[in-house]
């Protein structure tokens, strides 16, 4: 089956989902006309609000949040949509929606894939997915529309993974999610190609909240490549998302998060992986934009032989901040996890990990792991790392570890006596550390997306220390 | 032997960076185009001292004395625009660089000696890669490794002959690529430098060895034999097999006296 393309230039609700029946695809999204939404989730908004209105927003005398200081990085009191005194969602407006050239290019450069959402300010624009997996009953749509006709999102967000009572932004965007991904694939599907998400935030403004969705029925195989791009905004402003994955028994479920947004931006998002048994449920989260990134991202192994591998890597300069707040549940005995996140850091950018493994009790011969390495580029970059642990079982293999170091003056010696200059040589040590984990995960598009933005930042950031 | 000098070190002194003592005391050394030197001299003498101060190694401050390639200046000059003027240090204890593989170093040092804009012929690359490696017997596969890393000590003396053989230099300096290196591989590695000395008849080489029996593949043209930063001796391969013989016990007691 060949690459689905998605029109360029203009594309709008309207316009795509003509085009997509007449290709046989799956009913696209039409955020433009959308009912309003069902009962049962106008309670629920209603009941996220009132947790959210009882939770203060985090402040560094929280441990979760001590080396993140969120009134001096975000304006919290105009943060949220206007006259959220109570809870009121707008769907987009219809009419024709260009896409930008960053999206544009970025799609470009994608593999095959085989579904793709574009999403605009918190709003689906566009579904396409491939007939014959829709045939297959594969369901990839807009999360507000799939509210209203799929009965396992209703149920699944009645209970949620990420509810509200998890804390403010969880209990924010639980009432005030404009829109989203849904995505199902039935027992024993195999997806080869991966489904893509494309977000862009299009100016300064309120906060968008969006939500991802993913079911993998038992012994399924799926991977969704998210990419949140946005110009370089005037006004910090806030993107946030709350991802629940499910890997049902043997399912397997990839996750890949590109965060290439611009100068201003500020992205948050709350992840939860829930792996049963015998399922593999692999996440990898880039940091490369913006200028704040906080992740907070939950694995969750709930049956024997789940495995979770949780990859990490960011590149800051400036003084771009990312905060990354990792667990490692491990409620079934005999499941594994591995978490490796890096970080090269330039400019004045901050890094901080805080990352725990909980061995619940009874969770014997639990493998779980925990790496954080951290590169510095230069004096006023800071790395800060906190692994722990907390083992309620005896017969577990567990390790953590974190470094913090700077580039190896023999290395860089190593490579010039061939031949390298100094930049050259800076950048090939670092793509080379970083490298690591995208090894890990390898999608090929990805790899060489974050390859060539890293190159580029590290270009940028050297240049200006020439000749500044 | 009319020629000028290739590398031409005169009166060197140098030592670590802010540090009191100098390492080297003076060394004078010439090497004319197609010669081959040996170094010897005891642990601690100076020898890769030498070698890393010509290669440009940061740490290093000269405090006395010049050394040119070809009548120019390299103290002047950064690690890699030695390089490209065509100095290579083999490295007595290579480093590595993780999730670097040997062909896209190998690669992105071909690119950086080309002019901005010119583009490195990757099937030439490959090419080249392949017929060096199998010069020095090597499994093609090894070009995917990561750089020196998790390799035995004889693979990464092995690497360094490779990365010589692909980047062609007019003056190699060998620090000790011999220790480490099992009898077969030896003879692998002396082959492929005396085919490098074939390829290239103006190639000279300065091997810092402890040992004769590497000699005996290649052979050299002057053996020197350095002792606390000084070259005390040089001679033809017979100071080699003398110092085998009686090791460096008369030099010490010279010092002594
Ligand atoms: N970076 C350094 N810091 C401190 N001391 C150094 C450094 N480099 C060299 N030295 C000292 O200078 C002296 C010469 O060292 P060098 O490595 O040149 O000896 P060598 O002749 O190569 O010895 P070997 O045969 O053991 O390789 C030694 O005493 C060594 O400890
Ligand atoms: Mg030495």
């Amino acid at each position: 089956m060949s690459r689905i393309a998605t029109s360029p230039g203009a594309a709008s609700a309207e316009a795509i989902a003509p085009e997509t029946e007449r290709r046989g695809m799956a009913p696209a999204a039409q955020t433009g006309n959308l009912a309003p939404d069902p009962e049962w989730l106008t309670r629920r908004r209603a009941e996220a609000w009132a947790i959210q209105r009882a939770t203060p927003f985090p402040s560094t005398r929280s441990e979760e949040w001590r080396y993140t200081d969120l009134a001096r990085i975000l304006p919290l009191d105009d943060l949220l949509p206007r006259g959220s005194g109570r809870p009121r969602v707008d769907g987009a407006r219809g009419g024709a929606v260009h896409l930008p050239e960053s999206v544009r290019c970025a799609i470009a450069r994608d593999d095959d894939c085989a579904g793709r959402v574009i999403e605009m300010n918190g709003a689906v624009v566009s579904v396409e997915l491939d007939p014959e997996l829709a045939s297959r009953g594969v369901v990839l749509d807009s999360l507000r529309r799939a509210a209203h006709t799929d009965p396992r999102v209703r149920a699944h967000l009645a209970t949620e993974a990420v509810p509200a009572t998890d804390g403010k932004f969880p209990a924010l965007n639980a009432a005030l999610w404009t829109d989203g991904v849904f995505l199902r694939v039935p027992r024993n599907v195999d997806i080869e190609r991966p489904i893509r998400l494309n977000r862009w935030i299009s100016r300064s403004g309120p906060a968008t909240f969006s939500r991802i969705l993913v079911l993998a029925e038992e012994h399924s195989r799926v991977s969704l490549v998210e990419e949140i791009q946005s110009p370089d905004l005037d006004r910090a402003t806030l993107a946030h998302a709350a991802v629940e994955l499910y890997a049902r028994g043997g399912a397997r479920v990839r996750y890949l998060s590109l965060q290439r947004l611009g100068h201003g931006a500020a992205w948050i998002a709350n992840q939860r992986t829930l792996a049963e048994a015998d399922s593999t449920l692999d996440t990898l989260n880039v940091a490369l934009g913006g200028s704040f990134h906080r992740v907070d991202l939950n694995a969750r192994l709930l049956g024997a032989g789940a495995n979770s591998d949780m990859l990490g890597l960011y590149f800051g300069d400036e003084d771009q901040h990312f905060d990354f707040n990792t667990s490692q549940d491990h409620v079934a005995p005999h499941a594994r996890s591995d978490l490796l996140y890096k970080g090269a850091l330039d400019g004045a950018a901050r890094g901080v990990f805080r990352g725990i493994i909980r061995v619940h009790e009874g969770a014997q011969r639990t493998d779980a792991y925990q790496t954080n390495r951290n590169l510095l580029l230069s004096e006023g970059a800071v790395a800060t790392s906190l692994p722990n642990l907390e083992i309620g079982a005896d017969d577990v293999r567990c390790s953590h570890g974190a470094t913090v170091g700077q580039l190896d003056a023999e290395a860089l010696f190593y490579l010039m006596s061939r031949g390298m200059s100094r930049e050259r040589a800076e950048r090939l040590v670092v793509t080379g550390f970083l490298g690591e984990v995208l090894g890990r995960l390898p999608f090929a598009d990805v790899t060489g997306k974050v390859t060539r933005e890293i190159e580029t930042k590290l270009r940028a950031t050297r240049t200006l220390r020439k000749t500044g | 032997m009319g020629k000028s000098p290739l590398l031409s070190v005169t009166g060197l002194s140098a030592r670590v960076a802010d540090e009191e003592i100098d390492i080297l005391r003076g060394v004078d050394l010439a090497i004319r185009p197609g010669e081959t030197h040996a170094i010897m001299g005891p642990n601690g003498s100076g020898k890769s001292t030498l070698a890393k101060v010509v290669a440009g190694h940061p740490t290093y401050e000269t405090t006395g004395g010049s050394v040119a390639l070809r009548g120019e200046d390299l103290l002047e000059m950064e690690p890699d625009e030695r390089s490209q003027a065509g100095v290579f240090m083999a490295f007595q204890y290579p480093i590595a660089i993780p999730g670097v593989s040997i062909a896209n170093f190998l690669r992105t040092a071909l690119q950086a000696r080309l002019e901005d804009g010119e583009e490195l012929d990757l099937f030439d690359f490959q090419e080249l890669l392949m017929e060096r490696m199998e010069l020095l017997e090597m499994d093609p596969a090894f070009a995917q490794r990561p750089v020196n890393d998790g390799f035995s000590g004889g693979e990464k003396k092995r690497n360094e002959i490779l990365q010589m053989a692909v980047l062609k230099p007019a003056l190699a300096l060998m620090d000790e690529t011999d220790s480490g290196l099992d009898i077969d591989a030896l003879r692998v590695v002396a082959h492929g430098v005396n085919r490098l000395r074939e390829e290239n008849p103006e190639m000279a080489v300065l091997l810092i060895t402890h040992y004769q029996r590497i000699l005996n593949h290649v052979i050299p043209d002057v053996v020197h034999v350095m002792y606390r930063g000084r070259i005390v001796e040089s001679g033809g391969p017979e100071v080699a097999m003398e110092l085998e013989a009686r090791g460096y016990e008369e030099y010490r007691k010279a010092h002594v006296a």
